[in-house]
């Protein structure tokens, strides 16, 4: 309470400061006219009044400072005055502050930029109210960490739990969004949602409302829509009458009843849902009466969130939760067994979700800090170098009285201002590297974005890191500088005094530029080769002359049958077409974001118990035509082909990798497996297709299986076509086709191949290397003006040396030799140290891209480019230092 | 002056809330109301009274607000706040103790009579 009074009565009279001041002279005035009055009132003349008064008040100005004091202005003033100072020093010395504040800003903008880039892929709380309150329960099974939780088990978790203020599930969902009746839908992403969604998020409508708990409750019933609100701003034309009105979702009629608010942009990073519908309605959009999600307890497609009661830990509300899901175990044996459940936060669950983000990210902000400390270090050295030409200055300052702490708060107070200036120029160069970052985009006409941009949270993230940068680094030259030598600081006013312990911080703080400087090129130079090796070796797949469309038959209310009859027409038709080699399906397009993974069990390992005999791999359905419309080849056994039809015996593919796997040395051809356990899925392995890229180039060695399309029916299905000529040339060709086929039936992201493997595929790690080049960059620009700097310092702080050393006989060669070597030193020392840590950075980063190259050659590369390069910016000071004139300089002394 | 009692310190800060809790004063009313309660045997050095003052006020036991004088002068007039308000009761009992037992300890007249303590 106290403390909230200081700091607005501190704050009041720093904002309107003249007019506190105002008030307080009037004040003071106001005192002594009223004495003056009261004495004149006793008898006193007037003037020997006023006089009295202003006696008996004693020295105004004194107490008006006391005044001041007491509001504890004193050293806000003397800070004013210091950073004012400061501000004159640093105009006065524009080629030192020019560099400074540059290496501080470059440092800075480094960072902000990887901060806003880390903000948006992971760091970003919810979009929701009192984001740190909601957790996210996740199934978790022997052999699942993070897996969904069925509609049953959300039901029981919602109405047997005291922990939260609500539990939400909602599941991503595709919908067939048409504004009026008749017209051809838009395939667009939305979300199934619990009727309390909005309520317990805190995210209720800012028009319209959200849904009433009575319309989560009867299955197929309300058919009532929540648009979302970028959605409605940019396919509705933000027209406010939409709401009440009708609209159609897979065909069928749906209300608009609100539309959510701006602010909420869904429950993760990069998917913006369109529309919100009840879950309740999912049976009648998806038409398939066969996947009841709703009432099967095995089913776990939802994701649940719950808002924490305020007071309840995350620990209590986990027991709370595991004591209800071992009940469930109990009471439903079969669908339950070994099913539990883990609560987490946001962070954690993104984390788990995304691991391989979380990694890169962590690599490159890991990388954006030593880019920071190279900058740092440059200004320390600035620093150490300017404390050491004003020891005059400071040593007169010390012996006419100021205080040590009071000479320190001064000296902070110039890295402060060197820091506040680096922070306003890092704004700009940060706003263009989040502009350059923004350029990423995920290859699908989904609403994904990576949202990056400089907000306050960026911002202030600036501010923190440059203002703690400036007074960790400048503290221990201001300290130092305090510590000065009176007699010998006024006696030789500055100039060379030789104390060899000035110079061992300095050459530490450039040997370890050097080192940092090393290691970040060595990082991009072993990154951007693996890239190019990668790129030159191809993803495994072809990319030219094919086109990719997209379709889900399911939206337009297709049953199991007629949709595998759909696929038949549809491939046939298309193959017929002139000018299309090939035509396959494929439920995942090779690097995607979204991929398909599969449980399964090899034969050899049937007997064993059951958490020990499943693995996940990443899966593809796939219909027959599709090794050689990818050019995939197929190394033994045949790929699938019409024969493999629902009755026929069930058959997968392999990948060499799996092969391997499951059967070292043996044919894989004619084993076994089984899907998800499941005795009645049985599957023959009939080929072993080569491994290619699957998730993203450059990934280690990927178990990957392949299952018929016809055995296996999948509605959101991507048609591949392998073209003849221009890919994109035929795309009205196949429109036609395909609306001779079914005219109601939605057609998205068709796009070439090529340019889905650019922006997916290559895009991403193209951005990766560019932005550690250009971090590498930065830290060789910015070593270089260290060693520079220090060089030149050193140079210049030797004159007198150098001229005696001349008079007495040394020629100008050997001069130049003798700054080289001191150069040459310094620069081994940092190779000595980055060499190895450029290994050990490589291994880090191996990690993060869960690879196992290693590019020795890199440093073949770099070492000698690198010494050619720091060793030019030590010439220039040796070739200074032998032209010094030993005549004049012996002169000066 | 001579008879008159110098100040303890920080008793100024106490003085200022007890003044002002009789009444919404101006510095001056401030002034003249110490020295009229404690019947002129306190004098305060008057410009020292408003270090004091500002001092009070920063810590929010009291708060300012301008108005017009009885001599029709604009003035800034102080009033307790309720903060203020227990600083002052807290801060009379404190005293009232330490005035009784400082007060105890000087009445005692021999070593017996400290020993029996």
């Amino acid at each position: 309470m106290k403390l909230l009074a200081c700091v607005k009565s501190w704050l009041s009279w720093i904002l309107h400061r003249r007019q506190r001041e105002m008030e307080m002279e009037d004040e003071v005035l106001f005192h002594l006219q009223t004495f003056a009055d009261d004495l004149i009132r006793k008898g006193s003349a007037p003037e020997e009044a006023t006089r009295r008064a202003r006696l008996e008040f004693g020295g105004v100005e004194s107490h008006k400072d006391a005044m001041r004091n007491s509001i504890g202005l004193r050293w806000w003033d003397d800070f004013c005055g210091d950073l004012r100072f400061a501000a004159r020093i640093m105009v006065r010395n524009p080629a030192f502050s020019v560099v400074a504040v540059l290496s501080l800003a470059v440092g800075i903008g480094v960072n902000s930029t990887l901060f806003s880039l880390a903000d948006a892929l992971v760091l970003r709380p919810l979009s929701v109210a009192h984001p740190a309150e909601v957790v996210t329960l996740v199934g978790k099974s022997p052999s699942e960490s993070g897996g969904g939780v069925s509609y049953p088990d959300y039901r029981d978790f919602r109405d047997r739990s005291q922990s939260f203020d609500g539990l939400v599930a909602f599941t991503t969902n595709s919908f067939a969004f048409a504004a009026k009746t008749g017209d051809l839908p838009d395939v667009e992403s939305g979300m199934l949602v619990s009727g309390n969604f909005f309520h317990v998020l805190g995210v209720e409508p800012d028009s319209g409302r959200g849904f009433r708990p009575d319309e989560d409750e009867v299955p197929g019933r309300d058919a009532v829509v929540v648009l979302g609100h970028d959605f409605w701003g940019k396919h509705l034309g933000a027209d406010p009458t939409i709401i009440g009105r009708s609209v159609t979702l897979n065909g069928i009629p749906f209300t608009v009843i609100g539309v959510a608010p701006k602010r909420f942009t869904g429950t993760n990073q990069y998917l913006r849902p369109a529309m919100f519908v009840p879950l309740m309605m999912f049976q009648k959009l998806a038409a398939n009466p066969d996947w009841k999600m709703l009432s099967q307890r095995d089913d776990r497609e939802l994701e649940v969130k719950g808002r924490l009661k305020p007071g309840v830990s995350l620990t209590q509300a986990r027991a709370e939760l595991v004591t209800i899901a071992a009940a469930l175990q109990r009471a439903y044996p079969v669908t339950n067994r070994d099913q539990s459940v883990a609560l987490m936060t946001e962070m954690q669950v993104r984390t788990l979700r995304d691991p391989s983000s979380v990694a890169l990210l962590a690599m490159l902000m890991t990388l954006a800090a030593l880019v920071l400390l190279v900058s740092c270090a440059n200004l320390a050295n600035l620093l150490l170098c300017r404390a050491r030409a004003r020891s005059g200055e400071i040593a007169i300052r010390l012996a006419i009285g100021a205080g040590r702490t009071r000479l320190i708060r001064q000296l902070m107070a110039e890295s402060l201002a060197i820091g506040l200036a680096g922070c306003a120029v890092s704004l700009p160069l940060a706003v263009a590297g989040v502009t350059f970052l923004s350029r990423v985009k995920i290859p699908s006409d989904l609403p994904l974005v990576i949202s990056i941009k400089m907000d306050q949270r960026a911002m202030l993230f600036s501010v923190a890191a440059s203002v703690l940068s400036v007074v960790f680094f400048g503290l221990v030259p201001a300290v130092q500088a305090s510590r000065a030598d009176l007699v010998g600081g006024l006696k030789t006013g500055g100039a060379d005094r030789g104390r060899k312990h000035w110079f061992w911080g300095r050459n530490t703080l450039v040997a370890g530029q050097v080192a940092l400087s090393l290691v970040l090129m060595m990082t991009a130079t072993m990154l951007y080769r693996g890239f190019q090796s990668k790129l030159i070796a191809g993803p495994g797949f072809r990319t030219d002359h094919l086109l990719l469309m997209s379709f889900d038959p399911e939206l337009a209310h297709y049953k199991d049958p007629q949709i595998q009859q759909f696929y038949q027409q549809l491939t046939d038709s298309i193959r017929s077409l002139p000018g299309v080699r090939s035509a396959a399906l494929t439920e995942v397009v090779p690097t995607a974001p979204a991929q398909h993974q599969q449980e399964i069990v090899a034969e050899n390992y049937y007997t064993l118990p059951r958490d020990r005999s499943t693995r996940t791999v990443w899966a593809d359905i796939v219909g027959d035509g599709y090794f050689q419309t990818m050019g995939i080849p197929v190394l033994s056994g045949r790929s699938f082909d019409t024969n493999d039809s629902a009755t026929a015996p069930k058959v997968a593919i392999v990948n060499e990798v799996l092969a391997r796997h499951y059967w070292p040395n043996q044919n894989a051809i004619g084993k076994h497996l089984r899907l998800n356990d499941d005795k009645s899925r049985e599957l023959e392995i009939v080929g072993v297709a080569n491994a290619s890229t699957y998730l993203r180039l450059g990934e280690g060695p990927t178990e990957f299986l392949y299952l018929p399309l016809a055995q296996n029916t999948h509605s959101h299905i991507t048609l591949l076509v392998q073209t003849s000529g221009d890919a994109m040339r035929l795309v009205p060709a196949l429109r036609d086709s395909v609306r001779k086929l079914d005219a109601s039936l939605p057609i998205y992201d068709v796009r070439a191949m090529s340019d889905f493997y650019e922006q997916g595929a290559v895009g991403l790690p193209r951005m990766i290397n560019q932005v550690v080049g250009a971090m590498g960059l930065v830290a060789l620009v910015l070593t270089l003006v260290g060693l520079y700097g220090l060089m030149s310092y050193s140079v210049a702080r030797r004159t007198r040396e150098i001229g005696i050393r001349m008079a007495i006989g040394a020629n100008r060669a050997s001069v130049v030799l003798m700054i080289l070597c001191q150069g040459l030193t310094l620069i081994l020392a940092g190779l000595a140290i980055g060499i190895p840590a450029s290994f050990a950075a490589e291994k880090g980063v191996n990690a993060v891209f869960s690879s196992t190259s290693s590019d020795p050659f890199a440093l073949v590369i770099v070492v000698p480019l690198f010494l050619a390069v720091t060793m030019l910016a030590v010439w220039l000071p040796a070739r200074r230092a032998a032209r010094v004139d030993p005549v004049s300089t012996l002169r000066n002394e | 002056m001579g008879n008159q009692a110098d100040l303890l310190q920080g008793t100024l800060d106490l003085l200022i809330l007890k003044a002002v809790s009789l009444g919404p004063l101006h510095g001056y009313g401030v002034l003249l109301r110490i020295q009229q309660i404690s019947g002129q045997q306190l004098e305060i050095q008057q410009g020292s009274l408003y270090p004091a003052l500002y001092r009070v006020e920063h810590q929010g036991w009291i708060t300012s607000e301008w108005g017009e004088s009885e001599n029709n002068r604009k003035a800034k007039f102080y009033r307790l706040t309720a903060a203020g308000q227990r600083q002052l009761r807290s801060e009379t009992e404190k005293w009232n103790r330490m005035s009784s037992l400082i007060g105890g300890i000087l009445d005692i007249k021999s070593l017996k009579e400290a020993e029996e303590l």
